[in-house]
């Protein structure tokens, strides 16, 4: 694994402040490298992308999908994560989620962490919807106990009714979607991390959910939502960062950093759309 | 309730964090027996009989080799029926760790992709499906013993500690099954081919003592350790101590299994969610 860490980090130092916070999540320098496996070659990768990590032989080792990564946010904050495709949003998500271990930097948080990145995953498929929310409620390190005072609230949020008995892989995916986002947000998570697929509900459901984690957030709360749709991010967030190519260019108020990411991907239809490495996840 | 601070930082290799992620995993007894029951269930899901099913095809086994190779044994057609249904329990329940143990995290990925949760939930729910199964298995084979009107006795209680040996080995092995083949999936294709062997080169079917002359199949069940996790848990039931040999192998292999098991943890517990 290629762990490039060339700064030492302190033992906090500025951030002395944010750890006494009730909740907090300090990024320090994160960078997270996938190792490739197998022989590839300089195949028309081009060499001087600097996120292709080359062994001394000519062959592909890893790719560098985050570098030098620094966030602190500490109870209330709403960051938005927007960036192309490719540019690592979803693998910040899994770091910050705790899904991932970086390769590099150091992760400090406290709090309870729900991470929604994929809704395909984490679910059993061939159970029933009640049967997951037990799962996923003991997944999160709920008791038996708590998880039978959320249901009639998950049922309900979701909207599934009757649904919720019948297996899971029968759902539609705006099914599935809603009954994980009310699982997800019923425990009061204290950091939720959210990728993108939020903005392929319906619109009633979309006010549903902002409205859900509105009120989460009050309750002293971390919210991370990754996502394209603008308005989702104008109504959930108030600060942004950009992320491109792997690292953050730009970080501030949500509605300048929007701006400026919007003017940057404003259609030219010059550039072409695949990044050269689009096979390899990134 | 105020959370811990929780960091998490690159280490090339840590031992502490396979200790701690084995002891969080242990802790959550509801989750991975969930887990294990759901698995069981979606195994006999749909079918008629469900569960019955773990008795017939162990009794259908059972029943067909004490018919067909029952004359090839020194011991009387009983006794050699008794000997193959206590040791197919147990043999099935080593295999079944051997073989679930190279798939534990690839079959799991869709959780470890989607929540921080200890890896070693996962192997503490492949172990207690398997225990499922064997208690099913190992209740049939003590009914047919009182059936046939042999005596338990008390030599018998040395199969608990046996069996507690065993499954202190069986966790550690699947760790290192499933690290290693989340890795190298070729592991996997290798078990299998090597399990099929191991059904011949242990001795379920045939008596070891029949066969102690030194050769080839005297040295092979010498080396395969499962030759000695058989002996020391079947022996005691059907009435005789374990071969104090037997029981030193088992010790020792136990803690050559539970330090490679926590170096190869440590080594690979970060990369894990890469792998897969």
């Amino acid at each position: 694994m290629n762990d490039q860490s060339p700064l030492q980090i302190e033992p906090f130092g500025e951030h002395r402040q944010l750890l006494s916070q009730e909740t907090f999540l300090l990024a320090e320098s994160l960078g997270v490298s996938f190792p490739v496996r197998g022989n590839i070659r300089e195949q028309r990768l081009s060499e001087s992308d600097d996120r292709l990590i080359w062994n001394k032989h000519g062959k592909l080792r890893a790719v560098q999908a985050l570098r030098n990564i620094s966030l602190d946010l500490k109870t209330g904050d709403r960051l938005a994560i927007v960036g192309r495709n490719g540019s690592g949003k979803t693998t910040l998500l899994q770091v910050l989620g705790g899904i991932l271990s970086p390769s590099a930097g150091r992760l400090t948080y406290r709090g309870r962490v729900t991470s929604l990145i994929n809704i395909n995953l984490g679910i059993q498929p061939e159970a029933s919807g009640h049967r997951n929310i037990t799962l996923r409620g003991l997944a999160s390190g709920y008791s038996r106990k708590e998880i039978e005072q959320k249901r009639g609230e998950i049922a309900e949020f979701s909207e599934l009714g009757e649904f919720l008995s019948m297996p899971m892989m029968s759902y539609s995916a705006g099914m599935r979607m809603r009954l994980t986002f009310a699982i997800a947000t019923a425990f009061t998570p204290e950091i939720l991390v959210l990728d993108e697929w939020l903005s392929a509900g319906d619109t009633a459901f979309k006010k549903k959910a902002t409205n859900r984690m509105q009120e989460f957030v009050g309750k002293a709360g971390i919210l991370i939502l990754a996502s394209h749709s603008r308005q989702l991010i104008l109504d959930n967030c108030e600060q942004a960062i950009w992320l491109d190519g792997g690292e953050i260019r730009e970080r501030g108020p949500v509605e300048e950093v929007l701006k400026a990411y919007e003017s940057d991907s404003a259609p030219s239809p010059k550039t072409p759309e695949a990044h050269p490495f689009s096979t390899v996840k990134a | 309730m105020r959370n811990a601070v929780k960091v998490q930082q690159t280490a090339r290799f840590s031992p502490w964090i396979a200790i701690t992620d084995l002891v969080d995993g242990a802790a959550r007894v509801p989750l991975w027996v969930a887990f294990a029951s759901d698995e069981i269930q979606q195994r006999y899901r749909r079918s008629k009989l469900g569960l019955t099913w773990i008795v017939f095809s162990y009794l259908i086994f059972v029943g067909t080799i004490s018919l067909f190779f029952g004359s090839f044994s020194d011991l009387n057609h009983q006794k050699f029926t008794l000997y193959v249904a206590v040791n197919f329990a147990i043999f099935m329940f080593l295999l079944a760790n051997l073989t679930d143990g190279c798939a534990v995290f690839r079959t799991a990925a869709s959780w470890i992709k989607s929540a921080p949760l200890p890896h070693s939930i996962h192997l503490f729910k492949s172990v207690s499906r398997s225990v499922f199964i064997f208690a099913i298995n190992f209740a049939i084979a003590i009914a047919l013993l009182f059936l046939y009107g042999h005596k338990l006795t008390w030599v018998a209680l040395e199969a608990i500690p046996a069996f507690a040996l065993i499954l202190f080995n069986s966790i550690f092995i699947q760790m290192i099954l499933g690290y290693i083949s989340a890795r190298y999936p070729d592991i996997e294709h290798l078990m299998m081919s090597i399990t099929r062997v191991l059904f011949f080169t242990t001795p379920v079917l045939w008596v070891r003592d029949e066969h102690s002359a030194p050769g080839l199949r005297n040295t092979v069940a010498e080396f395969n350790p499962l030759t000695h996790a058989l002996e020391i848990f079947s022996s005691p039931i059907l009435g005789q101590h374990g071969d104090p040999r037997s029981w030193v192998i088992m010790l020792w292999l136990s803690l050559a299994v539970f330090v490679i098991g926590i170096f190869v943890a440590g080594a690979c517990h970060r990369r894990l969610p890469y792998w897969l």
